[in-house]
């Protein structure tokens, strides 16, 4: 590609972050923000206004398809879907969903107007994620994300935890990650201004991650039982952790669930809800670790299953992230296929949601039968000039859809509940947001009626923010803790049978008979 | 009279439910519970295992077909066993201490059963001391152990010492898979054989019990 002329560089301000980015001009704005941390609740179909952003100031003319979804007074105001839109000039805006108000989509969170500023952290296997929040007004002044630098000592959480059992391996996955956190709290402090004062900061992971960070034994992770000596809230003085933060403040790394199960979920389960309803939902998080949790405000049950990377795209022949080159969505009319590939250039890739989406198209097409495999005659299936689906990959999909499919059905076998009852589906992490909610029906993966799954975004993130703007230092959640059980799959003898049962895709216009 | 290719494309196909529907039938026109094995039920494991080695199968369809062998052979198992039928050999299988998994291990003692042998399944977890008492009362001709977590397949290295110690290493062939499982790494810790899927592993069991 020739370099584009500096003149072709618009500027994008955000507010009140403060932040400006120079990108080319007519990037979509999704590219843009989606790098920044913003999410696009329905996949970026311009569906929802999960991601509406408001123009404060510049040009941005609104597209087609917009008036469907934000009002007459709404576009005159200037908001705008960023999924629809281009960065054609410079302008400054503001991101709907880092207002306080949106805490408050799901749940009956009522937001406590606190002092100063708090630190909410996701921090995930591969990613971390953290966001500088006012407690006076619940607006997120700052976002930052980076990688777990503990990822050059294993992709998953196994290998993580083999590592930390080498001499010297636990000590030194604390210190990367206790100093990765804090870069990325330095680049908060650093947006907010020098000399703002922090009052609470709240991490939340997984129970590897909870151990890794908290300094606890990780060896009890390693084998049956897998009973950690310590999953409970930790609270650590910033100082001590290595965190030069103004206010010294105290910081909490959220309670476990149970097994792998950590607070992660726990603040998905408080983003969601679904603890403070009567009705069923559960909460599914499709990662290489899938987290589903099944019930209501009475009982809860949670399980992890070991879905492998290949909703990542990994473990795909061509896979690859979601990010430029990649096929993110494959669409079938009238009997042809077409591939949506991001940041619209030649594809070079698929990721995980282009191969939910390219399987589902190739059981419509007949290019792929529901055992699995492809139609007599077809070896592999060229999506583009340089992308091809092979057999192989297929069968990576069936192995995760199936460990996913079959954890769902054992928790609602659990529950005594039978699948129709469930009402709320809430798809939680990246891939749950970009995954057509179609094809994973059709694939088996999501066995539910469409209308009621509802991808959800970074509900780790979004709860540990709303445990930060309410909730007292030391509430250790006791009194849900107590609602979740933990179910272990791997110890379950009808969690075979479902798996192998969950195998196959689908019949055409059947659902999985299970 | 059952039509008995019937029973060998159930297995072929994975459908459990024809491959014990047609077994039972023809259980009760009094076909050779011998015969159904090894005219129909070996073969349809070979088949499968012959269309995995040239990727025609993967991993889904196997579990398919085991399960759909399984369970035609729990209706022939009692039968054999009252008539005293040699079995191609001994097998105890187990996952090793501190892992519960047990879906390739399962797989693994299906395809050996599929393809005659006796299989006693220790299930998951399994200690090492546990296995001792098994080589010396059941007399096994392989010990094949399974792990799926990295952090679990030291316990082959450890089971394999305690054989040692136990002075029963040398009445057995050990055999070792598993995800994480290498090569290389089941000649580090003395096994005789090693397969990275099962299908393999039935071809391993062959050669050990006839060398």
């Amino acid at each position: 590609m020739p370099e584009k002329p500096a003149s072709d560089l618009v500027h994008i301000r955000l507010h009140p972050q403060g932040t400006t980015l120079h990108v080319p001009r007519g990037t979509p704005l999704q590219e843009i923000l989606f790098e920044y941390g913003v999410e696009f609740p329905c996949g970026g179909h311009g569906r929802c206004k999960g991601c509406r952003v408001r123009i404060l100031s510049g040009d941005a003319p609104w597209t087609p398809g917009e008036e469907e979804v934000l009002s007459p007074a709404e576009l005159a105001d200037g908001w705008r879907l960023a999924c629809r839109s281009r960065a054609s000039g410079d302008v400054t805006l503001e991101i709907r969903q880092w207002e306080a108000a949106i805490l408050a989509d799901h749940s009956s969170f009522e937001f406590r107007p606190g002092e100063g500023l708090g630190i909410a952290v996701d921090l995930g296997t591969t990613t971390l994620a953290a966001q500088l929040l006012d407690l006076a007004t619940g607006d997120v002044l700052a976002v930052r994300t980076g990688l777990n630098p503990q990822a050059a000592y294993g992709g998953d959480v196994m290998s993580r935890i083999q590592y930390a059992l080498s001499p010297g391996g636990q000590p030194r996955l604390e210190k990367l990650i206790r100093s990765g956190i804090g870069d990325l709290i330095l680049g908060l402090l650093e947006a907010a201004g020098r000399g703002r004062e922090i009052g609470d900061v709240v991490i939340v992971g997984n129970t590897v991650m909870h151990h890794l960070f908290c300094g606890i034994d990780i060896a009890p992770l390693a084998h049956y039982p897998f009973e950690p000596a310590r999953d409970g809230l930790e609270i650590r003085e910033s100082g001590a952790l290595g965190w030069n933060i103004p206010g010294r403040p105290p910081v909490r790394f959220l309670p476990c669930l149970g097994g792998f199960v950590g607070s992660d979920i726990l603040a998905g389960i408080i983003a969601s809800g679904m603890h403070e309803s009567m009705e069923l939902a559960a909460l599914i998080d499709l990662g290489t670790n899938g987290e589903i949790v099944l019930g209501n405000r009475e009982r809860m049950l949670c399980a992890s299953t070991a879905a492998g990377p290949a909703f990542e795209g990994a473990r795909i022949r061509m896979g690859m992230q979601a990010t430029t080159g990649a096929i993110s969505a494959v669409e079938v009319s009238d009997g042809n296929f077409h591939c949506r590939v991001l940041g619209g250039v030649p594809a070079r890739g698929i990721c995980g949601s282009g191969v939910v989406d390219a399987v589902a198209a190739g059981l419509k097409l007949g290019v792929i039968q529901p055992s699995g495999r492809f139609a007599p005659h077809v070896q592999q299936w060229h999506l583009a000039t340089d992308v091809t689906l092979y057999q192989g990959d297929i069968r990576e999909l069936q192995l995760a859809k199936a460990a996913i499919a079959a954890a769902t059905h054992l928790l609602l076998l659990r529950w005594q509940a039978e699948r129709g009852d469930v009402r709320h589906v809430y798809l939680a992490g990246a891939f749950g947001n970009y995954v057509d909610r179609a094809s994973a029906g059709r694939i088996g993966l999501l066995d539910f009626p469409f209308h009621i799954v509802e991808p959800s975004g970074n509900t780790a993130l979004l709860g540990a923010k709303m445990v930060l703007c309410n909730s007292d230092l030391t509430d250790d959640f006791a009194d849900l803790r107590r609602r979740i059980r933990h179910v272990p799959l791997a110890a379950d003898p009808l969690f075979e049978d479902s798996f192998v049962d969950c195998m196959s895709f689908p019949e055409p216009g059947a659902q999985n008979e299970i | 009279m059952v039509d008995l290719t019937q029973l060998h494309d159930a297995i072929l196909r994975g459908d459990a439910k024809k491959a014990v529907a047609v077994t039972r039938e023809a259980l009760a026109e009094n076909a050779s519970p011998t015969e159904l094995v090894s005219k129909h039920m070996i073969p349809a494991m070979d088949e499968v295992g012959r269309r995995f080695e040239c990727q025609e199968y993967f991993v889904p369809e196997l579990l398919l077909s085991a399960r759909a062998m399984k369970g035609a052979l729990e209706l022939i198992r009692p039968l054999l066993v009252e008539q005293g039928v040699a079995s191609a050999g001994r097998v105890i299988i187990g996952t090793v201490k501190g892992d519960l998994h047990d879906i390739g291990k399962n797989l693994v003692a299906s395809m050996l059963e599929g393809a005659g042998f006796e299989v006693i399944d220790l299930g998951t977890d399994v200690a090492p001391g546990k296995i001792v008492t098994e080589i010396l009362e059941r007399k096994p001709n392989i010990v094949a152990l399974s792990a799926l977590l990295t952090t679990t397949m030291p316990f082959m290295k450890s089971t394999i010492e305690e054989l040692r110690k136990a002075g029963v290493r040398e009445q057995v062939k050990v055999m070792v898979g598993g995800a994480p499982v290498t090569q290389q790494y089941a000649e580090q810790i003395g096994a005789d054989g090693y397969s990275d899927n099962a299908n393999g592993a039935v071809a391993i069991a062959r050669k050990l019990v006839s060398g």
